[in-house]
C-alpha cells in the first residue's frame, strides 16, 4: 500500500493546460468514481481549483505514479507535452505536500486562506462518496490540523500582499471596522474595481463611482453594486465620504487641497483616507498635509504589499519545521511505513 | 505592610508596562497587560486603605496621598475603559505615568509620618477632594489616549508602518472616540467635585476651587467645540494633553 500524489499547478503548467485538467463539481464526482474503478487504487481524493489539480491516491504496491499519470491524461484526452507539467510525491513527501497546500504555502499568493476551505471541500466530497478509508482519512484530518497550526503559530497569512489588500489594511487602521463606511471611486478602471471590491468585502456599504466617461462609471457601478455619479458632481459628495480611491488616466491632479478644504467644516473634520493608485498621480500630495487626511499613493501601497510578501516568505522555514514535526507525530499508514 | 503595598504596586506597574512593551515589539497581543494592571489596582487599594485608616478620612492630605490616589484613579479608568474599548495597548502608555506618580509618592517626605486621625469628617469635603482627584485620573487617561493618537497619527501620516506599535494600536477613529468620551467622564466628575467644593462648610471660593473652575471651563470649551463644531483628532489630542499638563502644573504649584 502506497500513498501517492500527482498534480499540476500554476508553477508547472500554463493556464491552457491547467484548464484541460480542471474539473467541475459534477466532473469531480465522476472522476473520483473512475479513479476508484481503476485497478490498484484503494482510496482517492481529487483537488481541483483554478490554480491546481491534484490527485491523492492510495494504491497497491505494484502501481505507481506513471500508471496514474497515464490514466489521468487518458481520461482528460491530453496528448501534449508532459515534461515538467506534472509533479509527483510519494509516501511522506506526499503527506508533507498536502500539509503545505492546506497551509497556503504552495499557493500563488503565499499564505492565502481560501485553499484551506477548498481542500476541506475536496476531502468532504470524497468522504461522502465513499472514496476515502483509513489512510486518506487520517492524512487529511492531520493536514487540516497542521494547516490550522501553521496559521495560528506563524505569521504566514499576516499583512496584505496586494495593492487592494494594502488599501483595506490602511483604511482599517484609520477607521477600525469598515462596516457602514462610504467609498468613492474616481476612475472606472480595473484597479478601481479591485480596490472597491476589497473594501466592500470588509463591510464598506456605499460605493460611488465617477468617471469622465459616464457610461463606464455606470458599468462599474452596476458590477460592484454601487452608484454612478457625474464627473462634475464628485466634489459635493466629498463631504459624506470616508474613503476616496483615485485611479484615472488624467495627466494632472484631479483632487486638490482646495476640494478637501472646502468641505472640512461640513465633514466635522472626520478622518478621510485617500488612496491614489494612478500614475501619474491623481491626488495632489499637499492634500495629505491636511490634518485629518491620510493619503497613500501606489508606491506606498506596493511597498506595503512587498514587505508583507517578504515577511511571509521568511515564515516558510518555521512552517516547514511544524509540518515535519506533525507528520512525524502522526504515524500515518502508507507514509511512515510500507504495508 | 503599609508602604510595602505601594512598592509592590510600583513594581507591578513597571513590570506590566515592560511586558506590554515587549509584547508590542514582538507584535503579540498586549491583552495580558490588563492583568498586570489589575494587580497594580489591588496593591494601590491596600496602600490607600493603609493611609485612609491613619487619617480616618479620604487619604488626600499630603503630596504622597494625592499622587497615590491619582495613580489609583488612572488605573481604575484604564481598567474600565481599556477593556470597554479593547485598548489593551493603553496599558503600555498608562503604566509609565502610574510609575512616575507612585515614584513621587515614594520619595521620602511625600507621606506625612505624624498623622492625627480626623475627629470629624465634612462629607462635602470628602466628596470634593475624592471626586476632584478621581476626575483627574480620567482626564489623565484622556491625555494618555491623546499621546497614543499622536504616535499612531504620526506613523500613519509619515507612512512608517513597521513594528508592533502600529500593528497593536486601535484605529484612529476608536482613539478619537475614546479620548472624547473619557474626557467627558472626567469633566462630569470634576463638575460634581466643584459643586461639592462650593457646598463645603465654612469655605467660599478659594484659589484651589478657582483653578478647578477655570480648568472645568477650559475642558467644557474644548469638548463643546469638538462635539458641536467638530475638530480634527490631532487638535483634540493637543487640547487634552496640554490642558491636563497645564492643570497638573498649576495644582502642583498650589
Amino acid at each position: 500500500m502506497k500513498l501517492i500524489c500527482l498534480g499540476l499547478n500554476h508553477e508547472t503548467a500554463p493556464v491552457g493546460v491547467r484548464e484541460i485538467f480542471a474539473l467541475s463539481e459534477a466532473g469531480l464526482d465522476r472522476e473520483t468514481e473512475s479513479l476508484l474503478a481503476a485497478a490498484d487504487v484503494r482510496e482517492g481524493v481529487i483537488l481541483s481549483t483554478c490554480n491546481r489539480t491534484e490527485y491523492y491516491a492510495v494504491v497497491n504496491g505494484g502501481s505507481g505514479v506513471t500508471e496514474l499519470e497515464n490514466w489521468i491524461c487518458e481520461q482528460r484526452g491530453y496528448d501534449g507535452n508532459r515534461e515538467g507539467v506534472f509533479y509527483h510525491f510519494e509516501a511522506r513527501e506526499a503527506a508533507e505536500h498536502l500539509c503545505r497546500v492546506a497551509s497556503g504555502m504552495n499557493s500563488m499568493v503565499l499564505g492565502e486562506t481560501e485553499i484551506f476551505g477548498q481542500v476541506k471541500q475536496a476531502y468532504k466530497r470524497s468522504l461522502e462518496g465513499g472514496a476515502t478509508k483509513t489512510v486518506l482519512n487520517k492524512l487529511f484530518q492531520r493536514a487540516f490540523g497542521v494547516g490550522k497550526k501553521v496559521r495560528t503559530q506563524t505569521r504566514i497569512q499576516e499583512g496584505a500582499t496586494s495593492v487592494a489588500g494594502a488599501s483595506v489594511e490602511l483604511a482599517e487602521k484609520v477607521f477600525g471596522q469598515l462596516k457602514g463606511s462610504s467609498v468613492m471611486v474616481i476612475g472606472a478602471g480595473e484597479m478601481s474595481r479591485k480596490t472597491a471590491r476589497a473594501l466592500q468585502s470588509r463591510g464598506a456599504s456605499s460605493v460611488l463611482v465617477t468617471n469622465r466617461s459616464f457610461d463606464k462609471a455606470v458599468d462599474l457601478a452596476e458590477e460592484i453594486d454601487g452608484r454612478a455619479i457625474p464627473f462634475d458632481g464628485w466634489e459635493e459628495e466629498l463631504a459624506h465620504l470616508d474613503v476616496v480611491i483615485a485611479a484615472t488616466g488624467a495627466p494632472h491632479f484631479v483632487v486638490k487641497p482646495g476640494h478637501v478644504e472646502a468641505v472640512r467644516r461640513k465633514r466635522k473634520y472626520r478622518p478621510l483616507i485617500m488612496i491614489d493608485i494612478a500614475v501619474p498621480r491623481d491626488i495632489d500630495p499637499r492634500v495629505g498635509e491636511i490634518e485629518e487626511v491620510y493619503l497613500y499613493d501606489i508606491d506606498t501601497l506596493q511597498e506595503m504589499a512587498d514587505q508583507a510578501r517578504k515577511r511571509r516568505e521568511e515564515q516558510l522555514r518555521v512552517c516547514e519545521t511544524i509540518i515535519r514535526e506533525e507528520v512525524d507525530k502522526a504515524h500515518l499508514p502508507g507514509v511512515t511505513e510500507e504495508s | 505592610m503599609g508602604i510595602g503595598w505601594l512598592v509592590i504596586a510600583t513594581l507591578l506597574a513597571l513590570a506590566g508596562g515592560g511586558w506590554g512593551f515587549l509584547a508590542m515589539r514582538g507584535e503579540r497581543s498586549g491583552r495580558a497587560g490588563v492583568w498586570w494592571m489589575v494587580g497594580v489596582f489591588g496593591a494601590q487599594l491596600m496602600a490607600l486603605g493603609w493611609r485612609g485608616e491613619m487619617r480616618g478620612q479620604c487619604p488626600l492630605g499630603d503630596l504622597g496621598e494625592v499622587c497615590l490616589f491619582l495613580a489609583w484613579s488612572l488605573t481604575l479608568f484604564y481598567l474600565v475603559t481599556g477593556t470597554a474599548y479593547r485598548l489593551s495597548l493603553l496599558g503600555v502608555f498608562t503604566a509609565p505615568l502610574v510609575v512616575v506618580l507612585q515614584a513621587v509618592a515614594l520619595v521620602p517626605g511625600a507621606f506625612e509620618t505624624e498623622v492625627v486621625a480626623a475627629a470629624s469628617v465634612d462629607p462635602w469635603r470628602e466628596v470634593h477632594t475624592s471626586f476632584s482627584v478621581l476626575s483627574y485620573g480620567a482626564l489623565a487617561l484622556a491625555a494618555v489616549a491623546g499621546v497614543m493618537f499622536f504616535v499612531l497619527n504620526y506613523r500613519l501620516k509619515s507612512h512608517k508602518f513597521g513594528g508592533g506599535l502600529v500593528h497593536g494600536m486601535p484605529s484612529i477613529r476608536r482613539l478619537v472616540e475614546a479620548m472624547a468620551r473619557i474626557a467627558v467622564v472626567g469633566w462630569v466628575i470634576l463638575t460634581a467635585g466643584i459643586v461639592a467644593g462650593l457646598l463645603m462648610s465654612g469655605r467660599n471660593m478659594n484659589l484651589h476651587l478657582l483653578v478647578a473652575t477655570v480648568t472645568w471651563v477650559l475642558y467644557a470649551v474644548l469638548l463643546g467645540i469638538y462635539f458641536v463644531r467638530g475638530m480634527p483628532g490631532r487638535s483634540l489630542a493637543i487640547g487634552l494633553t496640554a490642558l491636563f499638563g497645564l492643570s497638573l502644573m498649576v495644582f502642583a504649584k498650589l
